[in-house]
């Protein structure tokens, strides 16, 4: 089943005395229960305005929206139990404690109070709960808005850029908080984040974003690493003669400084079999490595 | 997870009882009201026997010297078209003075004061509300808070209207305790400063009944500055509208367009909590029953007038601000 389903949805934002600002523009999205599904795209690319218009918050000008199977924002009021959510920066009333703000959201929701205190352990925060939520530290104010989303103990959890304002211990607990969250099986996890190398380390899915499109979805692998697809690098001691032999079976094949790129491999054994079945003993074969950060650039690129 | 039941309701309740500025609010309050009530006790003392023998005395000497000016003015000539009377004033035992009006500190009368200051305990009492009112939704808003709060429960007007609901109530709770505090404290003054003084008949029915209009003046009060804060998502904003209102739209109707008076706050607060409803002498010509051009007209606002306009302007902003939040996009 589907956790999240958007189709075709579409929004855009009036602003005054300023040109109305399109924030989605046809967006498509589905994500599969279980695991961890990364929202990757630039910045302004529309993954807040996304997890709001879910959240109710926003209304989408137009396009269907599900969350947990049921249509939203109608059945928010049944669905809202199983998510916890935490979008941009926590929203929490300054002269509370931590504690205080989980304990009146925990009210709200019929949630116990020891349920706080795991929440508040979890993200390490049990020894600092009862000072002013103003006087924490952003890393802090992040920890608890990411206690608040998991009070419920939810079965869909949404963390819109939950690494932002952390410092790299901090990054690190998180990462790890969500991978474990994600290999439950109770939970799933739909985190936003502009950090390819965040989606990339605890993403197990993911759909990338373009200007308020889905420009691209699946696994993690697939998406990003899959860019560079087939092709090989190889050395041979007869370079000319390997390549006329690999040419001979239909593969593009371009000399680079001293070895050979082959581009449309989709077995590199093949090209192992072909080449010393006409006396060409390999030297070297690797893979292409693809360059993550290109691939994200070129699918989320300006193409009007 | 669940092992107590969901409750929005609870929650704002505790959620209001852990305001820290509102609960200064009202310790505030509290501090003034007593500082009020000795300081009153200064101004008053019970007459002693010393004391009333020299007021009469002052009140004789007093009467003799008003006495004699008449007698000489009475022979002046008098002006065209007036009367002695007109010109020379009423003799001294028509002057409506007693002797407390010459005690150097005058006796607290339960039954003159009791009644008039509860309409002000009450006027006192809405003006904490409004702040606590617009402080009350207007931090949710600064905060972001009430955003965080529709993660837990989407039905916006629900959330809404819970909150105003706990407000109401508080300030219902705290508008009936300002009035019993104060029957308290006067009858305190009344047995150390005075004396209860000659009660009407009926008087504990109209002082009561004064008292739970001022208790319903509280309530709306509260509301207008929660409906305020409401609207504009920000507690100063809405403090200064409710300013601008008070001290510079009313003032310039009260000397532009008299006629609109009727509609004005204030007079519907004062209107609701007097014993039968506000006077108001408007300035303006007009031709009455007997065809003589007069500018002084007399309008008496009722207690009713007073409650319909006050619950009424209430109920349209707190509408107005709940629909505009229901439909909003929220940051
Ligand atoms: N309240 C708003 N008013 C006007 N424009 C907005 C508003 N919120 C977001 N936008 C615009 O919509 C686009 C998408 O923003 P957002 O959803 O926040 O992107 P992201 O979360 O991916 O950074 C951006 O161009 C942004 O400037
Ligand atoms: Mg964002």
């Amino acid at each position: 089943m589907a956790v999240i389903e958007v189709n075709d949805a579409t929004k855009t934002y009036r602003r005054r005395r300023r040109p109305p600002q399109k924030a989605l523009d046809g967006l498509d999205l589905h994500v599969a229960e279980g695991g961890v599904h990364g929202f990757l795209g630039p910045n302004g690319s529309g993954k807040t305005t996304t997890i709001r218009a879910l959240l109710g918050l926003v209304r989408a000008d137009s396009g269907e929206l599900r969350l947990l199977g049921r249509p939203v924002p109608r059945d928010l009021p049944q669905v809202v139990g199983g998510v916890g959510a935490l979008v941009e920066t926590p929203l929490f009333f300054p002269t509370f404690s931590g504690r205080l703000n989980l304990q009146l959201l925990a009210e709200t929701a019929g949630v116990s109070r020891v349920r706080v205190e795991e929440c508040l352990e979890l993200v390490d925060l049990q020894d600092r709960a009862e000072d002013r939520f103003k006087g924490y530290s952003l890393g802090m104010k992040q920890r608890l808005g990411i206690a608040a989303a998991l009070l419920k103990s939810p079965r869909l959890l949404v963390l819109d850029e939950p690494s932002n304002g952390l410092d790299p211990a901090g990054i690190r607990d998180v990462r790890e908080l969500i991978r474990r969250l994600g290999a439950d099986g109770s939970t799933t996890v739909f985190l936003s984040s502009h950090l390819l190398a965040e989606v990339e380390q605890v993403c197990d899915r993911v759909s990338i974003l373009a200007r308020g499109k889905c420009v691209a979805t699946g696994p993690v692998h697939e998406v990003l690493a899959g860019r560079a697809t087939g092709e090989v690098r190889l050395r041979a001691p007869d370079l000319a003669g390997a390549r006329a032999v690999l040419e001979g079976a239909g593969y593009a094949v371009t000399p680079v400084d001293g070895a050979l790129r082959v581009q449309g491999v989709t077995a590199p054994a093949e090209l192992t079999r072909l080449l010393a079945d006409q006396g060409h003993y390999l030297e070297e074969l690797s893979p292409v490595a693809a360059d993550l950060e290109s691939a994200f650039l070129e699918l989320t690129e300006d193409t009007p | 997870m669940t092992d107590q039941r969901p409750s929005l309701l609870r929650a704002e309740v505790h959620r209001f009882r852990s305001r820290r500025f509102i609960r200064i609010l009202v310790l505030l309050a509290l501090g003034g009201f007593v500082v009020g009530l000795v300081i009153a006790g200064t101004q008053f003392a019970k007459p002693s026997a010393a004391g009333l023998a020299d007021a009469q005395r002052i009140m004789a000497e007093a009467g003799q010297q008003q006495e004699q000016f008449r007698q000489e003015c009475l022979k002046q000539p008098q002006p065209p078209g007036q009367t002695a009377e007109q010109t020379c004033g009423p003799p001294f035992e028509a002057s409506g003075l007693g002797v407390e009006d010459f005690m150097r500190t005058k006796p607290f009368v339960f039954a003159d004061t009791a009644p008039g200051a509860a309409g002000g305990v009450a006027a006192g009492t809405a003006a904490l509300l409004f702040l606590i009112g617009a402080t009350w939704v207007g931090a949710e808003w600064s905060s972001k808070s009430m955003t965080a709060l529709l993660f837990w429960e989407p039905r916006r007007l629900k959330v809404i209207a819970t909150k105003l609901a706990v407000l109401l109530g508080a300030a219902a709770l705290i508008g009936a305790a300002a009035q019993a505090l104060w029957l308290l404290g006067a009858k305190a003054l009344a047995a150390t400063r005075g004396s209860t003084g000659r009660l009407p008949d009926g008087f504990y029915g109209d002082l009561l009944a004064i008292q739970a209009r001022g208790v319903l003046l509280v309530v709306v009060a509260g509301a207008l500055g929660f409906a305020l804060a409401n609207l504009v998502r920000n507690t100063g904003a809405a403090l200064g509208l409710g300013f601008v209102y008070f001290a510079v739209v009313e003032n310039a109707v009260r000397v532009l367009r008299p006629k609109w008076e009727p509609g004005l706050l204030t007079n519907n607060a004062a209107a609701l909590v007097s014993k039968d409803g506000l006077r108001l002498y408007l300035n303006e010509t007009h031709v009455d029953g007997q065809g003589q051009l007069v500018s002084v007209r007399e309008i008496v606002l009722s207690h009713l007038h007073g409650g319909v306009v006050l619950v009424l302007t209430a109920a349209v902003l707190v509408a107005v601000g709940g629909v505009l939040f229901a439909r909003r996009d929220l940051q």
